[in-house]
């Protein structure tokens, strides 16, 4: 197994103390967030369990990182200022698509799901993560780092910079940053939108760290006051089982290819939602039925007003 | 897997447990009283826009509903602070099991397998005529 700095490992007391700090905040009305008991507790069981799950499959994804750095292209020197600022940006680029895969290809998003199925968005929300990533195989979307030269051991760290960034952004505790701050990074406001399942918010902001890819892209959309969050999925869960919450998706998955086999690549590789007979929502359909944006997003005061292309921003 | 891994999830397991209990102290989870009509009906609207609701049942003690609409059963659970909801054949919800106050109804999806109402009678009495189809 591939031995490096893991940032991660050192940030878990934080991740800690942080939870502490918001329930704390919270039970003292110094901010706004709610935690309830068995919501909380799945949330950092799903963490807790999730830690081990991955260890199943780190040999394989550090192998398979390994032989690529050996036929990599070049050799991306890990003391430049450069090559940091370079995996910076490639990197947290990597995580976008990942996670925009992650939501709008079925197969992936049964992986992914789980960390959204709270319908609380605090701290212990961001700990609720997934049992099934290895499987899924999204790790390999990282490998053409390492063949364009990053070592594992600098992609590891910067993978872990950037799930350390995004731990803090899973609150209701901090509303809006300035402007500029809001323009260039991934925030508490932009993620709220990201786990929200109104119509507007749907398949929205899958930042990491930069929400400049997102804008990029035409998967922005800014919080509104007109339209408050509401977390969770389109289905809610009516269950905290553990074994539900981690494979709900792959069992639907299971049983819709034993229902109809021949539709075996839509049922994976479609949206979430889709069926041959278009019989269930996805979240276009859902947009569209609200009559919120498909493409674009919605402007703050016009929330039923689309506009055209993000890019015009 | 070293020794190093084994203490690391005990004290995660432990750091969990502490967090829990925390928020359990806390109280501090979302204030919804128990369901009444009202907010049934705008959970429902919410959830199901395009239907329209012919009759709502609440469970007595406020967790849950059903509503009728067409040939569909609503279903309304409660979830910790929060609800989830389900459209099921309405047969299905007719025939579900009635037992002691309660109905169990099976709303055969891995992310919500039963859906447990407290009423008084089922089928409700009120059920006649066209409500029945």
């Amino acid at each position: 197994m591939m031995k490096g700095f893991d940032p991660v490992t050192y940030a878990v007391p934080f991740f800690v103390l942080a939870v502490i700090l918001e329930i704390l905040l919270a039970r003292f009305r110094k901010a706004d967030a709610n935690y309830e008991v068995k919501d909380t507790a799945t949330s950092l069981s799903m963490g807790l369990v999730s830690q081990a799950a991955g260890v199943i499959t780190a040999g394989l994804v550090s192998a398979s990182m390994l032989w690529v750095y050996q036929h990599r292209l070049f050799t991306v020197p890990a003391m430049a200022i450069w090559a940091w600022a370079a995996l910076f940006l490639l990197e947290d680029l990597t995580y976008y698509v990942f996670h925009r895969l992650s939501h709008e290809r079925r197969v992936w998003w049964a992986a992914h799901v789980n960390h959204h199925t709270s319908q609380h968005y605090n701290l212990s929300t961001a700990l609720r993560q997934t049992w099934t990533g290895g499987v899924a195989g999204t790790w390999a979307l990282w490998l053409p780092l390492a063949f364009l030269g990053f070592s594992p051991a600098m992609i590891l760290i910067q993978k872990g910079v950037s799930l350390i960034y995004q731990y803090w952004v899973h609150t209701e505790a901090i509303r809006r940053f300035p402007k500029w701050f809001e323009a260039v990074f991934n925030t508490p406001s932009h993620h709220r939108v990201h786990h929200a399942r109104n119509p507007v918010y749907l398949d929205r902001n899958y930042a990491g760290i930069l929400i400049i890819w997102d804008r990029m892209f035409g998967t922005f959309q800014p919080e509104l006051d007109e339209e408050p969050c509401r977390y969770g999925v389109v289905h809610q869960l009516a269950t905290f089982n553990l074994l539900r919450v981690a494979f709900h998706e792959w069992i639907g998955i299971a049983q819709d290819i034993g229902r109809s086999p021949r539709h075996l690549l839509g049922w994976l590789f479609g949206p979430p939602g889709w069926t041959p007979d278009g019989s269930r929502d996805t979240s276009r359909t859902l947009k569209e039925r609200a009559g919120v944006p498909v493409h674009g997003y919605a402007r703050p005061g016009s929330f039923l007003a689309p506009q055209a292309d993000a890019s015009e921003a | 897997m070293d020794d190093a891994f084994f203490v690391q999830m005990a004290l995660s397991a432990a750091a969990v447990g502490l967090l829990v209990a925390l928020a359990a102290w806390a109280k501090i989870a979302k204030p919804i009283g128990p369901l009444d009509e009202h907010k049934a009906r705008a959970l429902l609207a919410q959830e199901f826009p395009t239907r329209t609701v012919e009759a709502v049942w609440i469970a007595s003690d406020g967790c849950g509903a059903l509503a009728k609409s067409n040939g569909l059963a609503l279903v309304i659970c409660r979830v910790g602070d929060g609800f989830a909801l389900r459209q099921i054949p309405w047969p299905q919800a007719v025939a579900a099991t009635f037992k002691n106050g309660k109905l169990s109804i099976d709303l055969r999806d891995v992310a919500a397998p039963t859906a447990v109402i407290a009423l008084p009678s089922w089928p409700p009495e009120n059920l006649k005529g066209d409500l029945a189809a």
